[in-house]
């Protein structure tokens, strides 16, 4: 790859924690990587507490190869694939069951008006990571800023989906937009604020205790966007 | 053979004890330091475990179970903590930090390919919670470094630094038992509502680990004066004993209601005095004033820096090692640049949360030598002060070019 200037770029992240753990806790992370489709690779996990055994948490991913000067996707030969699927196990084996199709749900974009939105956010000199990009584990970071506080304080984050579009600079000021997700079929939201974000208008969906939303992440000058994601939220247990 | 063996983890076949590569060392489960951690699997080594645990978990069961109220290790270890508040709260920066392991797993897998064999100290310490050494006054704890404590120029950041100083403090009071609640405090100073609180912190770096290095810490306590504490802490390259960083801190209590500072109680000193060791600071005081300036011989001003949710901690207020990053904010770019910070003295004054808004003035001067000098102040918008500090800037080396497995930085 590297002689062909080829570099891996993330371009989904699922992530699912079903129990965060608390300081002073041992995970064990397993993980691996199997080809996936024409030009990516895919990358599984899973989390368990060492001590119960139990696993805490699942993950997948998608990555493609870019070509680092033209910035663009890029298929490759066989050879080129063979030289890292050597390490990968063959029988394709999955974090997620394919009947678990959350990792694969299309992600819609968010229109404007949206509910939430924390504007301005620009890259610290800590979000750089060894390549000079504003690392990927910041997207999260800022999707975070623009959840509505009354989540925040009493919900925990039960799983995330992200895909990466487009990649942030450290000089970017980025736009983190969050809104509701509607769920097909559900009953109508009872909205009703005309579009002011108070904190009484939560969802009343199905199931009160789980929160979704939808995300973006866009560029404040022109609009473009970097990533959009879907969050769920679960009530926190109580300790 | 690297390459056989790392084929050979991934297929589902169970290794045998006499496996030729050192990789794959099985680690006891007995053979830890300070009682261990029953733990079920063998722990610390890289081996996909293809297909041993995985057919009942793959089928997309949650498993979903009730909150553990139980301390996992109540089997007799008596450096562990109880569940204690401070682990309510889903900490922001606990969750970036999950999921960050989950990228830095997948470079570690890759980084199998060259993995050297495990040191012996790292055995006695599988899961680097660190131990007592030394007449039990010295706690030292190995750090490996991440990937995502990495900075924009290829070593370990500032804060990559504190955050291991403030992790061997906690856990060196932990392992005394003395860690009850609120972050660091002793049993008697609960009684009474009381808090430790960091009045002053000084830094010197004399080399930035970089990724892959093994930081060794070790940390212990002293007196200071009649009411205060004062930390140590010695870091060096776990592989060659280098001298990474020094630095020491004083600290005070705060009674956590009135928000007053208090004196020692009798009690409290009862419970700490033993574990003071009393020697020499490991960084010479810094004499020189802190001095107040204000925007007009500040060179640099940022204003509206506003904590974010993975700034706070389990007190909800900005955790000490944040306000590093904002004094770094509004540091002149050239010297970010063309320069590393060879040491900072640091003076806390007034704590900040969640919805405070603050401005970091930076003034540079010269101090004749080549290093840069540069004083800080960080405060609210009404006035008062959170924090002053100074700071030292050296010359960075040259960057180290072509690094294995690592993508060229991009030329903006």
């Amino acid at each position: 790859m590297r002689k062909l200037h080829l570099i891996w770029v993330t371009a989904r992240m699922h992530i699912e924690v079903y129990k965060y753990p608390a300081w002073r806790d041992v995970i064990e992370i397993e993980t691996w990587c199997q080809n996936e489709g024409r030009i990516g690779t895919r990358r599984d996990w899973i989390l368990n507490d060492v001590t119960t055994g139990e696993v805490i948490g699942r993950a997948t991913s998608k990555w493609v190869m870019m070509n680092q000067d033209t910035r663009r996707m890029q298929k490759v030969s066989d050879d080129v694939k063979e030289e890292y699927l050597v390490f990968c196990p063959r029988e394709p084996r999955l974090a997620f069951s394919e009947k678990n199709n959350k990792s694969l749900k299309r992600i819609a974009k968010l229109e404007d008006p949206v509910r939430y939105s924390k504007l301005g956010l620009k890259p610290r000199r800590a979000d750089l990571d060894m390549n000079q990009h504003v690392n990927n584990v910041t997207y999260i970071g800022w999707v975070l800023e623009s959840i509505p506080k009354e989540i925040i304080d009493t919900h925990e984050l039960q799983a995330i989906t992200l895909d990466y579009r487009r990649e942030c600079q450290q000089y970017n000021v980025v736009d983190s937009l969050t809104g509701l997700e509607l769920t097909e079929g559900s009953k109508m939201v009872s909205v009703g604020t005309n579009g002011s974000a108070t904190a009484t208008a939560t969802t009343r969906e199905d199931d009160h205790d789980c929160h979704r939303f939808l995300h973006l992440l866009r560029l404040s000058s022109d609009g473009r966007e970097i990533n959009r994601g879907r969050t769920e939220w679960r009530k926190k247990p109580t300790r | 053979m690297v390459a056989t063996a790392a084929t050979s983890s991934f297929f589902p076949v169970t290794p045998s004890p006499d496996s030729s590569d050192s990789k794959k060392k099985r680690l006891g489960n007995g053979s830890i330091n300070l009682g261990g951690i029953k733990s079920k699997t063998s722990s610390g080594n890289l081996q996909v475990k293809a297909n041993a645990q995985a057919p009942p978990k793959i089928n997309g069961t949650k498993v979903v179970t009730p909150p553990a109220e139980v301390c996992k290790n109540e089997d007799g270890v008596s450096f562990h903590p109880p569940r204690t508040f401070i682990n309510q709260l889903p900490d922001w920066s606990m969750l970036l930090a999950a999921i960050t392991t989950v990228f830095l797993a997948a470079e570690k897998q890759w980084m199998m390919l060259d993995w050297k064999p495990k040191r012996p100290d790292m055995l006695i310490d599988p899961f680097g919670i660190g131990k007592i050494v030394q007449d039990g006054l010295v706690f030292r704890q190995n750090f490996s470094i991440r990937s995502y404590e990495i900075g924009a120029d290829q070593t370990a950041s500032i804060e990559t630094v504190m955050n291991h100083l403030q992790e061997t403090a906690l856990n060196h009071v932990g392992s005394a038992g003395l860690l009850v609640d609120g972050f660091g405090s002793t049993p008697e100073m609960c009684k009474k509502n009381l808090i430790w609180v960091v009045t002053r912190m000084q830094v010197v770096v004399d080399r930035y680990p970089t990724w892959g290095n093994v930081a060794q810490v070790d940390t212990w306590v002293s007196a200071s004066g009649k009411n205060c504490m004062r930390r140590d802490w010695l870091v060096r390259d776990s592989k060659t004993g280098e001298v990474l960083t020094r630095a020491s801190s004083i600290w005070v209590m705060m009674n956590k209601v009135t928000r007053r500072l208090s004196k020692m109680p009798e009690e409290v000193r009862g419970e700490i005095e033993p574990y003071f060791m009393n020697s020499e600071p490991v960084v010479a005081e810094d004499g020189r004033k802190l001095v107040k300036f204000d925007d007009s011989s500040a060179e640099f001003v940022r204003k509206g820096l506003t904590p974010r949710w993975s700034d706070l901690d389990v007190n909800q207020h900005v955790n000490n090692v944040k306000y590093i990053g904002w004094i770094l904010e509004s540091a002149p770019l050239p010297i970010l640049e063309t320069r590393e910070l060879s040491s900072m003295t640091l003076e806390y004054r007034r704590e900040c949360g969640r919805d405070s808004v603050l401005q970091s003035l930076t003034a540079v001067s010269d101090n004749g030598t080549d290093e840069i000098e540069c004083q800080h102040l960080l405060r609210l918008e009404d006035g008062s002060e959170v924090m002053r500090g100074r700071t030292q800037w050296r010359p960075k080396n040259a960057k180290i070019s072509g690094n294995v497995g690592q993508i060229p930085a991009d030329t903006a």
